[in-house]
């Protein structure tokens, strides 16, 4: 529960974070202004809004709860999970995306195969946002419930009326700028259980000694790389092919909320730049999120739930004050991840549907008016479906799972449309829709099969590689079939295939 | 006729369980490595693309290969 300095802290966070928010609302003034932030962002804001719009208040307990039950081995989703695709997106994919002038990358599909491909992407992003949302509301705050003393629709309506205020009114500059606080108050947040911890426990030797010491099942708790027949749920292969390879990649790059970021950036430098920066900042984010699994494992060892190492550590190393601002950096995180969400579903939304199929020619301020309606639209939506999450327990695996259905076939049309010029519009579209039904289909055999056909308890490591490499055979067998697209339709789309001033495309060694 | 075993061994790919892990752990590295040959590559134009002055912080090739570096150490410890 909290003390009284803990909510002067929590709420000076909460009206510092409005505040802050509501300010940057008066540069908004266009369409433009609220999706891109008129393309005016610097490297070191976005690197730093990449960062925390892709940690939620969850991954603080369920990545320590992890750590406790598995070890470090959680840390490969921040390390393997983001620097090479990163890398990879900094120069390759997002110069192309900033020059094309995008704003989703659903368009970016449609520019490269058609409008069904486009559709395909942007509308199952948009379901799974929206989904999405009432699920992160509803576990956050019944999270939070014992550790605050709020109860869930307290903590639900608090976040929805401060992001919902800076979000209609700032779009996505107030997003990023009060996403740079919030990376400040989760590290410092962060930071402050991790030193407290290692004090408590004896310095990292310490640490180490005592799990290891542990006996037989904890060897391994401080190996990145497992065995095949591990006992975790990450086996190398798994990370390697599933993770590296395609969940990483389609995270970092086919995910609009990570990328539309980057399309905001000033130039393409700035956009190039501020991956790098995520990246750099990326590499503390395991530091922060995990080592507090494995203090409580040598502090409270014998926890029945994993998920309650967090919590209990809290419980027994914060005095009051440290534990507000630990509070503070939970609801910075969901408020990050909650805006992030709203305002890229928010883009794919006025962008993808609206205006490519309801109203096409309509004024700036309309669209502008159209991304508001649509932010306040899905807040009420995450609102009205929080509640319902109680009513499916395992919901919240089961929305996470929901995303390897379709990463892996998103990514695949997205490499081979940038690398590949042969590949066609229907081969992409075979490609998408081929992959997530094969996704669909590893999990239905694997449910009818009683979980027998992974060897993995939860296996969307290899259903992402699986129907990627589904995703990539599609394409390239329909594609082989299919009429080519000309080089001037593919100019700009296609890496070494470059527009010059008079329209016409050549080759190029880079874009 | 593909027998189902060899189908759940082809997806949990048990074909690679004979690969030992330090053989695995270095498969990781090497892909660093590869990732960071791959970054000295790329030309000069493409890396200052955008900036007026170009001044040696503006170098991504240094500060991808300063991440690298960061994750390569880590794998290397853990």
């Amino acid at each position: 529960m909290l003390h009284g300095i803990d909510y002067f802290v929590v709420i000076t966070y909460l009206v510092g974070i409005m505040v802050l928010g509501l300010y940057f609302a008066r540069f908004v003034r266009s369409a433009d202004d609220f999706f891109l932030s008129g393309r005016s962002l610097p490297f070191w804001a976005i690197g730093m809004s990449i960062v925390v719009s892709d940690i939620g208040a969850m991954d603080f307990v369920a990545v320590s709860g992890q750590a406790y039950r598995y070890g470090i081995a959680v840390g490969n989703f921040d390390w393997l999970g983001s620097v090479p695709a990163m890398l990879l997106a900094a120069f390759i994919f997002i110069p192309y995306f900033w020059k094309a002038g995008l704003y989703t990358i659903p368009e970016y599909l449609g520019r490269r195969y058609n409008d069904y491909v486009r559709t395909v992407a942007s509308l199952t992003w948009i379901i799974f946002f929206a989904f999405d949302l009432g699920v992160i509301f509803w576990a956050t705050a019944v999270m939070l419930q014992p550790l605050m003393g709020w109860p869930p629709w307290f903590s639900i309506l608090l976040t929805v009326v401060v992001v919902g205020l800076y979000t209609y009114f700032g779009g996505l500059i107030a997003d990023v700028m009060t996403d740079v606080v919030q990376m400040i108050i989760m590290f410092v947040g962060g930071a402050t259980v991790v030193f407290l911890g290692l004090y408590h426990v004896g310095g990292w030797h310490a640490l180490v000694e005592k799990i290891t010491a542990m006996g037989q099942g904890y060897e391994s708790h401080f190996k990145l790389i497992q065995p095949t027949d591990t006992n975790t749920p990450y086996p190398w292969t798994g990370i390697l092919f599933g993770l590296t390879f395609v969940m990483a990649n389609a995270y970092m790059i086919g995910n609009q909320a990570i990328v539309q970021r980057c399309l905001a950036a000033k130039n393409v430098w700035h956009a190039k730049a501020s991956m790098i920066t995520g990246a750099f900042f990326k590499m503390f984010i395991p530091i922060l999120i995990l080592f507090p699994g494995l203090i409580a494992l040598a502090v409270h060892p014998g926890l029945e739930d994993g998920d309650q190492a967090m919590p209990t550590l809290i419980r027994s190393l914060l005095p009051p004050g440290l534990s507000g601002l630990l509070f503070a950096a939970f609801l910075a995180s969901l408020m990050s991840n909650v805006d992030s969400i709203v305002n890229s579903t928010a883009t794919l939304w006025t962008k993808d549907i609206y205006q490519k199929f309801i109203r096409k020619d309509a004024s700036d301020r309309h669209y502008l008016a159209v991304g508001r309606y649509a932010t306040a639209v899905l807040l009420i939506f995450g609102v009205i479906t929080a509640p319902v999450s109680n009513l499916f327990p395992g919901i919240y695996v089961a929305i996470q799972t929901f995303l390897s259905f379709f990463q892996g076939p998103v990514f695949s049309v997205l490499l081979l449309g940038m690398f590949w010029r042969r590949a066609t519009q229907w081969g992409g579209l075979a490609g998408v829709t081929g992959g997530i039904a094969v996704s669909a289909l590893l999990y239905l055999l694997d449910y009818l099969l009683e979980g027998r056909l992974f060897a993995i308890e939860d296996p969307f490591l290899y259903v992402s590689w699986w129907s990627f490499v589904a995703g990539v055979l599609l394409t390239v067998v329909v594609s082989l079939m299919t009429r080519p697209h000309p080089d001037d339709r593919l100019s700009g789309l296609v890496y070494g295939l470059r527009r010059d001033h008079t329209g016409d495309s050549h080759e190029a060694v880079t874009c | 006729m593909l027998s189902f075993d060899w189908f759940k061994s082809l997806l949990n790919f048990h074909w690679l369980a004979g690969v030992p892990l330090a053989v695995a752990q270095a498969l990781f590295l090497v892909l660093f490595v590869v990732i960071g040959l791959l970054v000295l590559t790329i030309p000069r134009s493409h890396i200052y693309e955008g900036v007026e002055r170009p001044r040696w912080w503006h170098n991504l090739k240094l500060w991808a290969l300063g991440v690298l570096l960061m994750i390569f150490v880590t794998y290397c410890l853990f």
